[in-house]
This record gives structure tokens, C-alpha cells and sequence, in this order.
């Protein structure tokens, strides 16, 4: 049954229906809403879990980790600076394989200060070893956290949910949510065989020296490879029960004989979906590609959803200064050395929060067709508002 | 191989396949178990810190078969012996020495309450018989070390009774006839011993026969004849020797009347017959000696001979003492004296190295008297010893005893080197020792290490303060021939005083290494470990830090390379 | 101290507890050797890295045996957890966890936490050092107290970032030489005070705070003890001097450790909400000199004749006098928990040890 719901309330819902043991967060717009979400289902006996209204991101980070290490299903939430001051616990978590689940209303990083959506932080942290899965709509965010669960557990690595601050969290939609008895089928109890335990007790998180070090990290690199498998057989089951997707690793929409595609994560991809139909036969059709799973990053799904294509137009929701456009740079290596290989156009847009209007699609398509167009750009930066020598 | 685990964990305990021993660099800790003081000062060869061991664990019988092992006496010594280990308890360096000799005195005390019999089984019928000349402390002992060592033994006694001085020469006010005879009579009791009494060397029986009847000869006959003493040539008409007065009156009862007594000596037959004068009614009884009392002012090797206990209470019954002081000159009228001259002296090192004693010219005072006493001591009676006698003693050539004839020992006060009964009964043990080693042709064990442990060597910290035990003591008005002085503390008291002990130099058992050691390396033991203490390193895992050696409060872990 | 039953009846209700069926019977049939028949629970076991006379591995390992076996540990970053879990190997014989320098107080949250939420009555402990507790940890710590966690967190107090090699941290007493402290023309060591966390932690109301020593065995068991009856937050500083760090002779950790009690600058206070309840008097006072002579770190205090060091040792005395003051320490009559008494054994062990 559909209901008009509120992103952040809907995601609490979701985390809610797969039972975690102990939820930690501490809040941060635009986060704020899942928390509070969740505190109130709590207050009201809605759901039964330690809820740890801690300190800090970084306190909330490491609450779930030893919750987690105990076994239990852990579950937090942060956005922007948040993800940032936890940096340092999210290598932690991953380097243990220690399952758990975390979502990020995605938001800038300051300074100067926002609070409006971009992926700077997520971005910022790509090489912490997360699995990260960006979202397009709030549908697919709550279908997506309780696959996440799942795939946390199957893996033993932990999961990052990424939803676009504001754009999904504070935005009424109408959603489908699950069954509670149908996820409690679904989604098996965690059996973490490495939990902390006086009857077999283990020592996590020890000191390993050079002799084994390359092997952790190989370990790791390969269980993400390894979860690119699991992640779509998830959607599969998914599908199977809801007749949903969640989005799998990557997805296709608009014209599949396109020559011009454009690849993007996240919200942006419905706004260009939209745009695409608003704009007219004159922008022209294009190929319109979802990156949904960012780590582990699914070359072979991309190089499929690539084929044929002659331009391919990358949208960056955050910029690595110096570089460009994480998300181009990646595509572009992964395309790489194929003989059709498209020319990528790396856009960095929507930056702390700029509107992406629907309109954007054919400025886009446009800009393709300039034979000297720039390989990457602030597509959508007003150079004249900045002094001559800081252009 | 090593597989890794996933996410790096690791199993609990592995750590000890590493093995840190390696990293131990010197030294690393072992258990030794050094003498305790009052053991090395022991003249009787007691191990108290072996005994009160045993009372801190509350095995009262335990505790006094310790003290049997060396000193089948103990109730007499208890009384008598001027406790040269509680002089050296490490007690002292913490708040004051463990009442040693009191807890003694209550241990043979209840083995008389309680007929605790000595752990000693009869030798074999045809078992080498010992002869033993002298049934005093150091015949005794000699007698029951033989039982113990499995030889039979025959005491030869030119008195009607045993006891040797004991009986004849201590007043019942230290030495409760009872308690005497009560020990005697049990050592008598033990199978293998025979008692020949009125037996003397010489008009009874031969150091001849003596040697060719039996397996060795062991002689104890004690000093029964008195030092020749003059002043110049001058001898009062009615001179009483000391050790025949004491002897008088303990056997009689009876002493000669006077007003004014000097007794001349340092030793505590004087001091028995300064009191004994005193309380027979002499208005003043003077002890006048050449040492000092104890003090900062006198080098320890010149204080006066005597138990200290015994010195107090004389000073609480009113006897005076002039110490560093000699008689110079009688004074008689005809030849009764009725004063002395005497002068302050010191004992000082001379030009040759030796220390002499110096009178000082112009110290001479003159004391009136009526009757003055020399007490300078006794030497071996030569009846029946002839040519052993060297300079008035049956003077040994080795600790054990042993004289220049094959198997014919020295023991007790005749040896001239000591003269406590302490001394003879430890006299009795080392011959036995000796003996039996030569009998069986076996090396002589070598005497255990005679220097105690030193309290720098052990750790104070852990040890509290706790009082030392009072005695209690008639009041002085009270005292009379007869009863004891000093009284029994009684059991609690006793074992409260065990718990003072500090066990130097032998293991506590008190969990200080097993609970210091930062590495798991002092592994504790149910039952006794090999070396007797309760504990082993497991130098698998010793890093050779030193913490147990330096918090062991005893002393007991030495670091060693 | 509890028998520890390596493979009886305990483990096999745990096991239970965790869902792991009990051993089989014949299990338990081996013969155990010397150290496996321990009287005490080998919580932390040897074969560890720590340097020689280790204060703090010391202190662990006193904690460790009379708290566990059904505890969990969340251990902060530092020499303890360096020493302990070389990987493969492990010194630890429960269940352990390192996460970072400055959580140890929120990973330990956070298995109370999934403890409370599975109904289990584990006990989390939280062992961190002076760094991961007076510095970097500090506000970790104060979250996990004042969410009333029900977590015993005990920091190993020596004084110094010893595992980055001896740098100063808040809880470096004034004076002290450190690599980042040191001593020169124109200074005498840290010039700042040390941190009086104690009291800050006693200020979150918490049930329990108390300092302990290496010094005192029985004492600080008694204080770990009593800490894991208590359901809610309680904290432990142990005093655990660092032969490394301050420059002592690896034999003389206890015997520094006494000193620091004993002349009032490491007083042995217990708080309870906030009031002080029980303090370890001192019955014989000894001057800060006999503290600081034995350390290299305070050897710049010891010049002769010199004026600064002579200003310097009147203040650490007037610091100790204040403690003395301030905790009333000065024990006149002996008491059976005074310092004396305290430390005193007996044939058989430690009297208070049998309490």
C-alpha cells in the first residue's frame, strides 16, 4: 500500500522493521530526522532497541562497532561533517569485517558552511572500505537500507546507505513500505561468528606487522569485489518478495540505442529522468545511467551499460579540487582501453546544495555537442560572480 | 603457515607460544633459603624461624617437634638461656625482636601439659653404644642426639641425680625444679639411654675403660672446681666461692649471714647470688665487674655476661653494680675483710693490637664490707682427665668437639669456648652429628651458613607494626626463694607473637610474587615445590625485571645469573 | 579471590549463555599443568611484549583476574594493547576488542549496549591509558558516564604517551621530564599541573570513582570489586609507574608506586556521587624526595644547589601536602586500611587479600 511519507520517516521505518539491537547517532542536518524518527518509535515502544543518543559522530560510530563486535545489529546515521569526525572509526569498522549499516543524508562539507545536499562527505570517504550505495529516490532508499542489512551480514562489511540530504530526507513521497512479517523472513537473524563472547573468547582489532598487512588489505579489496555479486543477488531476492528493485549496481533508463549517456548517482538521476521528458524531442534522447553501488564500483555492469555509447556525460555531486570529478575520473578509468570507448564529459554540479533544475538536461545536451567543451567543469558555476583572478 | 583470520583476530591466551624468557638479558630470580638470624645465633642449633612457621599455622606440637629436632630442652632453655636470637631478630630493625625465649618457655611448657613425646624410635639392640661423662644440659642433649641418630648411649654421673647444673647452680626462681625434672624425665624415658648415677671418672670408672667399652666417648663433666682468687696474695679466712655458695644454698637453702656483700664477677652465677644475698636479708649487695653494662658507652664485646631479664629484675630488687670496676686491694682487719679498694678500668686496645684492661690511677675509692664473694668463674675438675686438661679446659680442636684421642669429645661449659646452656645442649648435637658421620664414614655435613640474613635484605614494607609480648613478673616485694619470677603468657599470647615472625630468609607463602609479577611467571603450587616453597618461575615467560626479589618480604628470591 | 574453573560448570553455563552448546563430557578429562591450575583466572596470560616490571601490565593483569571470566573488554589504543595482541597471538583470555586511541569509553557503550538489548548481564570493561583517558579519550569517557553505561572503565595512569615513547599528556605531574617536556636551561619539565580527572569524573554523579595503586594488590581489587557489583558507570585510576618512562629500575615499580601513596602525591581516594567515602590513610608521611629520587624523569630536581630545583621539589611537596590536606590522609592511629596495613602479609598471603 502506498503512503505519502517523509523521507527521513520512512528510512526510520525501514531500520525499525529489521529489528536492530542498538542504534547510536548524534545529530546533524539534515540527518536530524531519522534520528529523532527513530527516538520516537522508541519513546513509543514502536521498537525495541538500545537507542544511544551519544556525544558526538565520532562516539556514535564507535557505539555501533562494539555493539556490533558483540554481534548485535547495529545501525547509525549522519551526513557531512559528521561522516567526516568519523572517519577514523569507518577504516576501523571495515578493517575488522565487522557488519553494520549506516546511512548518510548526503550534504556538503565546510568550510564555508552548508548545510544543503552535495556528496562531498561520502566522497570523501570512498577509500574507508564501506560498501557505499547511493539512492535516487526515497522508494529506493528504504528498500535499500533493509537490503543493506543483508548484505552486511552475507559480506561482513559494513554498509553505507547514501540519500541526498533534503532532496530525499525532507521530501514527501509516495512509498511502498514493506511488510514486517515479510522482513522478518527475509532478513535472517545476524550470526556473526566472530563476536566477542566469554565462551569462546576472541581478541579483535590486534596489531598486525608488514608480514600480513598486504594480505588484510588484499582480503578486503576481494570481499568487495566478492559483494558486487552479492549486492544484485540481494536485489534479486528483493524483487522476488516486492516485485522491486532497489536499484542493483547499476541501472539503465531512456534510450538504450542512445549514442550520448549520461551517468549519475543519486537524486540527480530522477531530476535528469524528468528533464528528459520535459525537454523535447530538440534536447534529443539520451541513455541515462544509475550508479547505484559506488564501492565496491562495478566495472563490468558499467562497461556493459556503456557499450555503443560515443559521449558519455559523468555527473559529480562533489569535487576533488585539483582533479575533478571523482566520478568521471573512475568511469573514464574503468572505459578505459576499450576500443568504442566513449569520450566522457565530467560535470561537477549541484554543489552545496545549487538547484538542479530539470532544464539542466538539455544544457547538458548540449554542452556534449561543443567539439572544445572542457573535459571537466563546474557545469553549473556563474563565473561572473567571482572576481577576475579567482575564476 | 599462518592463515590469517578475517579481520585479524586472534585466539585467547596464543601469546604463550612467545616466549618473553628470551628477552631476560642477566639475571633471573631463584629461591634461597638463607639463614635467619636467630638461627644463626642459635648456640643450641635451633631453627625458631622453622618453628614459628609452624605456630603461624597454628600446629602448636609441630612447633616443638622443630625445636626437639635440635634442643630436647626447651622448657629449661626457655627459662635459662640469655636468647642470643632475639638479640639478632631482624624484629628489631621494625619495631622490637620477637619474644623468642618467652614462646619457647610456653611451647616445653605445654609439651609437659600435654606429654608430647619426643618423635624419636628406639635404636637397634646392638645399635654402637656411646659413653657420655656428665649429666648436665650438654650430656643430656648428647645422649637424646644419639638416641635420635640411632646409637644407644650410657651417661656416667658422679651426682645422685642428672642435671648437672641445671639442678645444682640455678635458683628455682628462674628454674622450676618441676619443669626440670619433668624434662629430664622424659629425655631419661627414651629408649636406648642408661644412667649410671654416682658415677665418677677417675674413682668409678676410667677414661680408659670408658674408650675401650664403647664406640666414642663424649665428656661433659662441666667445671666443678673454682678459679684460684687473690687479691695480692690475700685471701679473707672466711672466704666463700661463688659457685659453691650458689650451690649451697640451691640444695639447702642456707646462706652465710652478712650486712655488707661485694660479689666480684660478671657472669649469672654472680647475679643468682646477688640476689639470693639480697633476699636472705644483706642490706647491700654490690656486683662489681670488670665489663660494662649494655649501653652506648660499652663496646658490645665487653657487656656484662648475663640474661638481660635477669640483670632488670636485679636491678629492680635493689642490686648495685659497679661496672668497668675492679677490686684492687683487701682491706682486713686480722683477716676478716672489712672493706675493699677498687678502681675503674676500661677495656682498651694496646700497642700489640690486643685488648687489655686499663685501671685508671686516681679512681680508687675504698667500699666498706663484711663479706665479699668472687664469682670469676670455674674450671674443669682434673680428676680423672689428667692429661686432656689444657689451661684448665678440655679444649677442643674442631666445632664438633673433638679432642686429640680418636672418638673422645669435648661438650658443655668444660670446653672453655662458651659457657651457656644453650651451648652445651647445641654441643651435644654437633658431637652426635659429628660422630655418626664418622661412625658411617660419611664427610662431615658442613655446618649450615652461620650468617643470618641481614633486615636489608628483606622488603618492611610488608610486615605492620604489632607490640612485642610482656611477660608477666612477680612484683619485687613478692619474690621469695622459691617461686618463678618470670610467668608463663600463655597460649594466645604465644601464637599472636608467632604471627610476628618474619620468616627471613625462608618462604612466607605469602603471595607476594605470584601476585607482582607483571608476566605470569611465578606459577603457584598446591602442594610444597622442590625447593619447599610454594611457588616456581617459569623462566619460559621471566623477563628478569626483578620485582619478586625486590617485594619478597623475606628475602627468599635472589636475582642470579 | 574466585577459584577459577577453567572447565567446569562456569564455562558450560556461558557457553549456554552464548548459544554454543557445553564441552562434551571427557572434555574436561585432561590433565591440567602448573599454570593451567592457576587458583586465579589467567585473564591476561603471559607471553606478552610488555618491557620488564611493567606497572601497567600489572595492573591489567590484577584487574583482569578478579574481574573476568564473563567480561568483555574495549581496549583504547596504547602500550597495553600493543603488548597484549601481536596478531597472531593474543594475552588475553576474554573476549577484547582494540577500535582506536581515543573510543575506548563508546566501544565500550556500545557492548553494553547490545548487551542491555540481548539481555545479558556480561561485564563491559573499558581499559585505556593516561592518553586515551585524560586527552584524547576525555570526551568519549564523559558520554559513556553520563548515558550511565554500566561499564567499569579503569585507566592505567603512567603519566606519559609511553607507546609514542614517553611524551607529556595532562596527567604528567608537574616538573616531570618528558620527550615533549624536557628539561633545559630555561625549563624544569612540564610546567603544567596534573589533570585532576578524579574529580571531573566524579562530577557526572557516577555511583563510583576511586584511585587505585600497583602498590596495593589487595586494595585495588577490592576497589575492582566492588566497582563490578554496581550496576551503572564506575571508574578506576591506577597508579602504574612506567620503568621506561621514569627512568626507574625495573625491580623498584612497586616500591615507586608506594612512595607516590606514601608521600600524598597519588592519593588512594574513593567517591561515591560525588562524595568522598573512604580514603587510604598514609600512617607514615614520607617527603616527595623519596618519590622523585628514584626516577630519572624528576633528576633535574635533585641538582644540589640549585635554586630552581629547589622551588620546584618545595612545590610537588606543597602539591603532596595539599592532597594530604585536602583527602585528610594523614593516617595517625594504625587503620585496617591504611597504607601499613594495606601492604601487610602474613603465612598464607595477603590478610585483606581473604577478606
Amino acid at each position: 500500500m502506498l503512503e505519502a511519507i517523509e523521507g527521513s520517516q520512512a528510512i526510520a521505518r525501514a531500520v525499525a522493521m529489521c529489528r536492530p539491537d542498538v542504534v547510536a547517532a548524534y545529530p546533524i542536518t539534515p540527518q536530524t530526522h531519522i534520528v529523532e524518527a527513530l527516538s520516537r518509535l522508541v519513546a513509543e515502544g514502536e521498537m525495541h532497541t538500545e537507542f544511544v543518543s551519544v556525544e558526538s559522530e565520532f562516539s556514535a560510530a564507535s557505539v555501533v562497532l562494539g555493539a556490533a563486535a558483540t554481534g548485535a545489529r547495529a545501525y547509525t546515521a549522519t551526513a557531512s561533517q559528521g561522516v567526516l569526525l568519523m572517519a577514523e572509526v569507518l577504516f576501523n569498522i571495515s578493517g575488522m569485517r565487522v557488519p553494520l549499516v549506516m546511512t548518510v543524508a548526503n550534504r556538503a562539507v565546510s568550510a564555508p558552511l552548508s548545510i544543503w545536499n552535495d556528496h562531498s562527505d561520502s566522497m570523501a570517504v570512498r577509500d574507508c572500505g564501506w560498501i557505499q550505495l547511493h539512492c535516487a529516490d526515497n522508494q529506493e532508499a528504504v528498500d535499500t537500507t533493509i537490503q543493506a542489512f543483508r548484505i552486511s551480514q552475507e559480506t561482513e562489511l559494513p554498509v553505507m546507505v547514501c540519500m541526498d540530504g533534503f532532496v530525499l530526507t525532507h521530501t514527501l513521497e509516495p512509498i511502498e513500505m514493506p511488510d514486517q512479517t515479510d522482513i522478518d523472513g527475509w532478513l535472517p537473524p545476524l550470526e556473526f561468528d566472530r563476536r566477542l563472547d566469554p565462551s569462546d573468547p576472541k581478541s579483535l582489532g590486534t596489531l598486525v606487522s608488514p608480514d600480513f598487512f598486504a594480505e588484510v588489505r588484499h582480503s578486503h579489496h576481494a570481499a568487495m569485489i566478492r559483494a558486487l555479486d552479492v549486492i544484485e543477488t540481494v536485489d534479486d531476492d528483493w524483487h522476488a518478495m516486492t516485485g522491486r528493485r532497489g536499484g542493483g549496481l547499476v541501472e539503465v533508463a531512456g534510450d538504450p540505442e542512445a549514442k550520448i549517456g549520461i551517468l549519475a548517482m543519486g537524486s540527480t538521476f530522477g531530476t535528469l529522468e524528468t528533464g528528459m521528458e520535459h525537454a523535447g524531442a530538440q534536447a534529443g534522447r539520451a541513455r541515462l545511467i544509475k550508479l547505484r553501488a559506488f564501492r565496491p564500483f562495478p566495472a563490468a555492469a558499467l562497461r556493459a551499460a556503456c557499450a555503443g555509447l560515443e559521449h558519455l556525460i559523468v555527473i559529480d555531486r562533489a569535487i576533488s579540487p585539483g582533479l575533478g570529478g571523482v566520478v568521471g575520473t573512475e568511469v573514464a578509468a574503468v572505459l578505459a582501453g576499450a576500443p568504442d570507448a566513449p569520450r566522457i564529459h565530467n560535470h561537477a554540479l549541484g554543489l552545496g546544495g545549487r538547484d538542479i533544475p530539470e532544464t539542466i538536461y538539455a544544457d547538458l545536451m548540449t554542452a556534449v555537442a561543443d567539439p572544445d567543451g572542457p573535459a571537466f567543469s563546474v557545469f553549473d558555476a556563474d563565473l561572473t560572480k567571482l572576481d577576475p583572478e579567482d575564476r | 603457515m599462518v592463515i590469517l583470520t578475517r579481520g585479524a583476530y586472534a585466539r585467547p591466551g596464543t601469546s604463550l607460544d612467545f616466549k618473553t624468557g628470551n628477552w631476560r638479558s642477566g639475571e633471573a630470580p631463584v629461591h634461597v633459603h638463607a639463614t635467619a638470624p636467630c638461627a644463626a645465633s642459635c648456640p643450641a642449633g635451633e631453627d625458631q624461624q622453622a618453628w614459628f612457621a609452624r605456630l603461624q599455622e597454628g600446629d602448636a606440637e609441630g612447633a616443638w617437634r622443630e625445636v626437639v629436632r635440635a634442643n630436647p630442652l626447651p622448657a629449661v632453655t626457655g627459662r635459662v638461656c640469655p636468647h642470643p636470637c632475639e638479640t639478632a631478630c631482624n624484629r628489631a630493625a621494625l619495631d622490637a625482636p620477637l619474644a623468642i625465649h618467652n614462646v619457647e618457655r610456653w611451647l616445653g611448657d605445654e609439651a609437659i601439659r600435654q606429654g608430647w613425646t619426643y618423635p624419636v624410635s628406639a635404636p637397634a639392640a646392638d645399635a654402637p653404644e656411646v659413653a657420655i661423662v656428665g649429666a648436665g644440659p650438654a650430656g643430656l642433649s648428647a645422649a637424646y642426639h644419639c638416641v635420635r641418630q640411632g646409637l644407644r648411649a650410657a651417661i656416667y654421673e658422679a651426682a645422685p641425680e642428672a642435671g648437672g647444673l641445671l639442678r645444682a647452680a640455678i635458683p628455682q626462681t628462674r628454674l622450676p625444679r618441676d619443669v626440670l625434672d619433668a624434662e629430664i624425665a622424659r629425655l631419661l624415658d627414651l629408649p636406648g639411654i642408661t644412667l649410671n648415677l654416682r658415677a665418677r671418672l677417675g674413682r668409678d670408672v676410667t677414661l680408659d675403660e670408658l674408650e675401650r667399652d664403647h664406640a666414642a666417648v663424649l665428656l661433659a663433666p662441666g667445671c666443678q672446681a673454682n678459679k684460684a682468687w687473690s687479691i695480692d696474695g690475700a685471701v679473707p679466712v672466711d672466704l666463700h666461692e661463688g659457685l659453691n655458695l650458689l650451690k649451697e644454698f640451691v640444695d639447702h637453702g642456707q646462706l652465710p649471714e652478712a650486712r655488707r656483700v661485694i660479689v666480684h664477677g660478671g657472669g649469672n652465677t654472680a647475679m643468682d647470688l646477688c640476689r639470693a644475698m639480697k633476699r636472705a636479708g644483706a642490706e647491700q649487695v654490690t656486683l662489681v665487674s670488670a665489663s660494662g653494662l649494655p649501653g652506648p658507652e660499652t663496646d658490645p664485646s665487653d657487656v656484662i655476661n648475663v640474661v638481660p631479664r635477669e640483670l632488670e629484675e636485679a636491678l629492680e630488687e635493689g642490686i648495685e653494680i659497679l661496672d668497668h670496676t675492679t677490686i684492687n686491694r683487701l682491706i682486713l682487719r686480722g683477716s676478716r675483710v672489712t672493706g675493699v679498694e677498687v678502681m675503674s678500668l676500661r677495656k682498651l686496645r694496646g700497642e700489640d693490637g690486643r685488648a687489655h684492661r686499663v685501671g685508671f690511677e686516681g679512681t680508687e675509692r675504698v667500699l666498706p664490707v663484711d663479706m665479699v664473694i668472687p664469682c670469676i668463674g670455674e674450671e674443669v675438675a682434673p680428676e680423672g682427665l689428667g692429661a686432656l686438661i689444657d689451661h684448665g679446659y678440655l679444649r677442643p680442636r674442631d666445632p664438633a668437639g673433638r679432642l686429640t684421642q680418636e672418638r673422645v669429645f669435648a661438650l658443655g661449659d668444660a670446653r672453655g669456648d662458651h659457657g651457656t646452656v644453650a651451648a652445651a645442649i647445641g654441643d651435644g648435637l654437633r658431637a652426635v652429628r659429628a660422630l655418626v658421620a664418622e661412625l658411617e664414614g660419611a664427610p662431615a655435613s658442613p655446618d649450615g651458613d652461620r650468617v643470618g640474613i641481614a633486615p636489608d635484605q628483606l622488603n618492611l614494607s610488608y610486615y605492620d607494626h604489632s607490640a612485642r609480648v610482656a611477660a608477666p613478673k612477680l612484683r619485687v616485694e613478692a619474690r621469695t626463694f622459691e617461686t618463678e619470677i618470670e610467668g608463663d603468657i600463655g597460649r594466645a599470647a604465644a601464637m599472636a607473637e608467632a604471627q610476628r615472625c618474619l620468616s627471613c630468609g625462608n618462604c612466607l607463602a605469602c603471595d607476594n610474587c605470584w601476585t607482582f609479577c607483571p608476566d605470569n611467571a611465578v606459577i603457584k603450587t598446591v602442594e610444597l615445590a622442590r625447593d619447599g616453597s610454594h611457588y616456581l618461575f617459569d623462566l619460559d615467560y621471566c623477563k628478569g625485571c626483578g620485582l619478586c626479589a625486590q617485594e619478597c618480604p623475606t628475602g627468599y628470591i635472589r636475582m642470579q645469573s | 579471590m574466585a577459584e577459577h574453573d577453567p572447565r567446569g560448570e562456569r564455562l558450560d553455563e556461558l557457553r549456554r549463555k552464548f548459544g554454543r552448546e557445553p564441552l562434551p563430557p571427557g572434555a574436561d578429562q585432561k590433565e591440567l599443568t602448573p599454570r593451567e591450575a592457576q587458583p586465579r583466572f589467567r585473564g591476561l596470560e603471559s607471553g606478552h611484549r610488555a618491557c620488564q616490571g611493567c606497572g601497567e601490565a600489572l595492573a591489567a593483569r590484577l584487574v583482569t583476574e578478579c574481574a573476568g571470566p564473563d567480561v568483555m573488554i574495549a581496549n583504547a589504543t596504547g602500550c597495553l594493547e600493543v603488548f597484549t595482541t601481536a596478531w597472531p597471538q593474543s594475552s588475553w583470555r576474554v573476549p577484547w576488542m582494540h577500535s582506536l586511541f581515543e573510543n575506548a569509553g563508546a566501544i565500550a557503550s556500545g557492548m553494553e549496549a547490545a548487551m542491555k538489548a540481548k539481555g545479558k548481564n556480561t561485564k563491559v570493561l573499558a581499559f585505556g591509558g593516561d592518553g586515551g583517558t585524560y586527552d584524547i579519550g576525555f570526551q568519549a569517557l564523559s558520554g559513556m558516564l553520563e548515558r550511565y553505561h554500566n561499564v567499569l572503565y579503569v585507566c592505567y595512569d603512567n603519566e606519559a604517551y609511553m607507546n609514542t615513547g614517553i611524551q607529556r599528556s595532562s596527567s604528567t605531574p608537574h616538573a616531570a621530564t618528558t620527550t615533549t617536556s624536557p628539561a633545559g636551561k630555561e625549563r624544569m619539565g612540564k610546567r603544567h599541573l596534573k589533570k585532576d580527572l578524579l574529580a571531573i569524573v566524579a562530577a557526572h554523579h557516577i555511583p563510583y570513582a576511586a584511585a587505585a595503586s600497583v602498590a596495593y594488590p589487595a586494595d585495588l581489587q577490592r576497589k575492582v570489586r566492588y566497582a563490578m557489583g554496581i550496576e551503572g558507570p564506575t571508574f578506576l585510576v591506577i597508579h602504574s609507574p612506567c620503568p621506561l618512562g621514569w627512568r626507574h629500575d625495573s625491580a623498584l615499580t612497586i616500591e615507586v608506586a608506594r612512595r607516590g601513596v606514601e608521600c600524598g602525591l597519588f592519593p588512594l581516594v574513593e567517591i561515591e556521587r560525588g562524595a568522598v567515602t573512604n580514603v587510604m590513610p598514609i600512617r607514615k608521611v614520607r617527603p616527595v624526595t623519596d618519590y622523585l629520587e628514584l626516577q630519572g624523569r624528576f633528576s633535574h630536581l635533585m641538582t644540589p644547589d640549585d635554586a630552581r630545583a629547589e622551588e620546584e621539589r618545595a612545590h610537588l611537596q606543597a602539591l603532596a601536602d595539599h592532597n594530604i590536606q585536602t583527602f585528610g590522609l594523614r593516617g595517625d592511629t594504625p587503620d585496617a586500611g591504611d597504607t601499613q596495613a594495606s601492604s601487610s602479609v602474613g603465612r598464607g598471603g595477603h590478610p585483606a587479600g581473604r577478606v
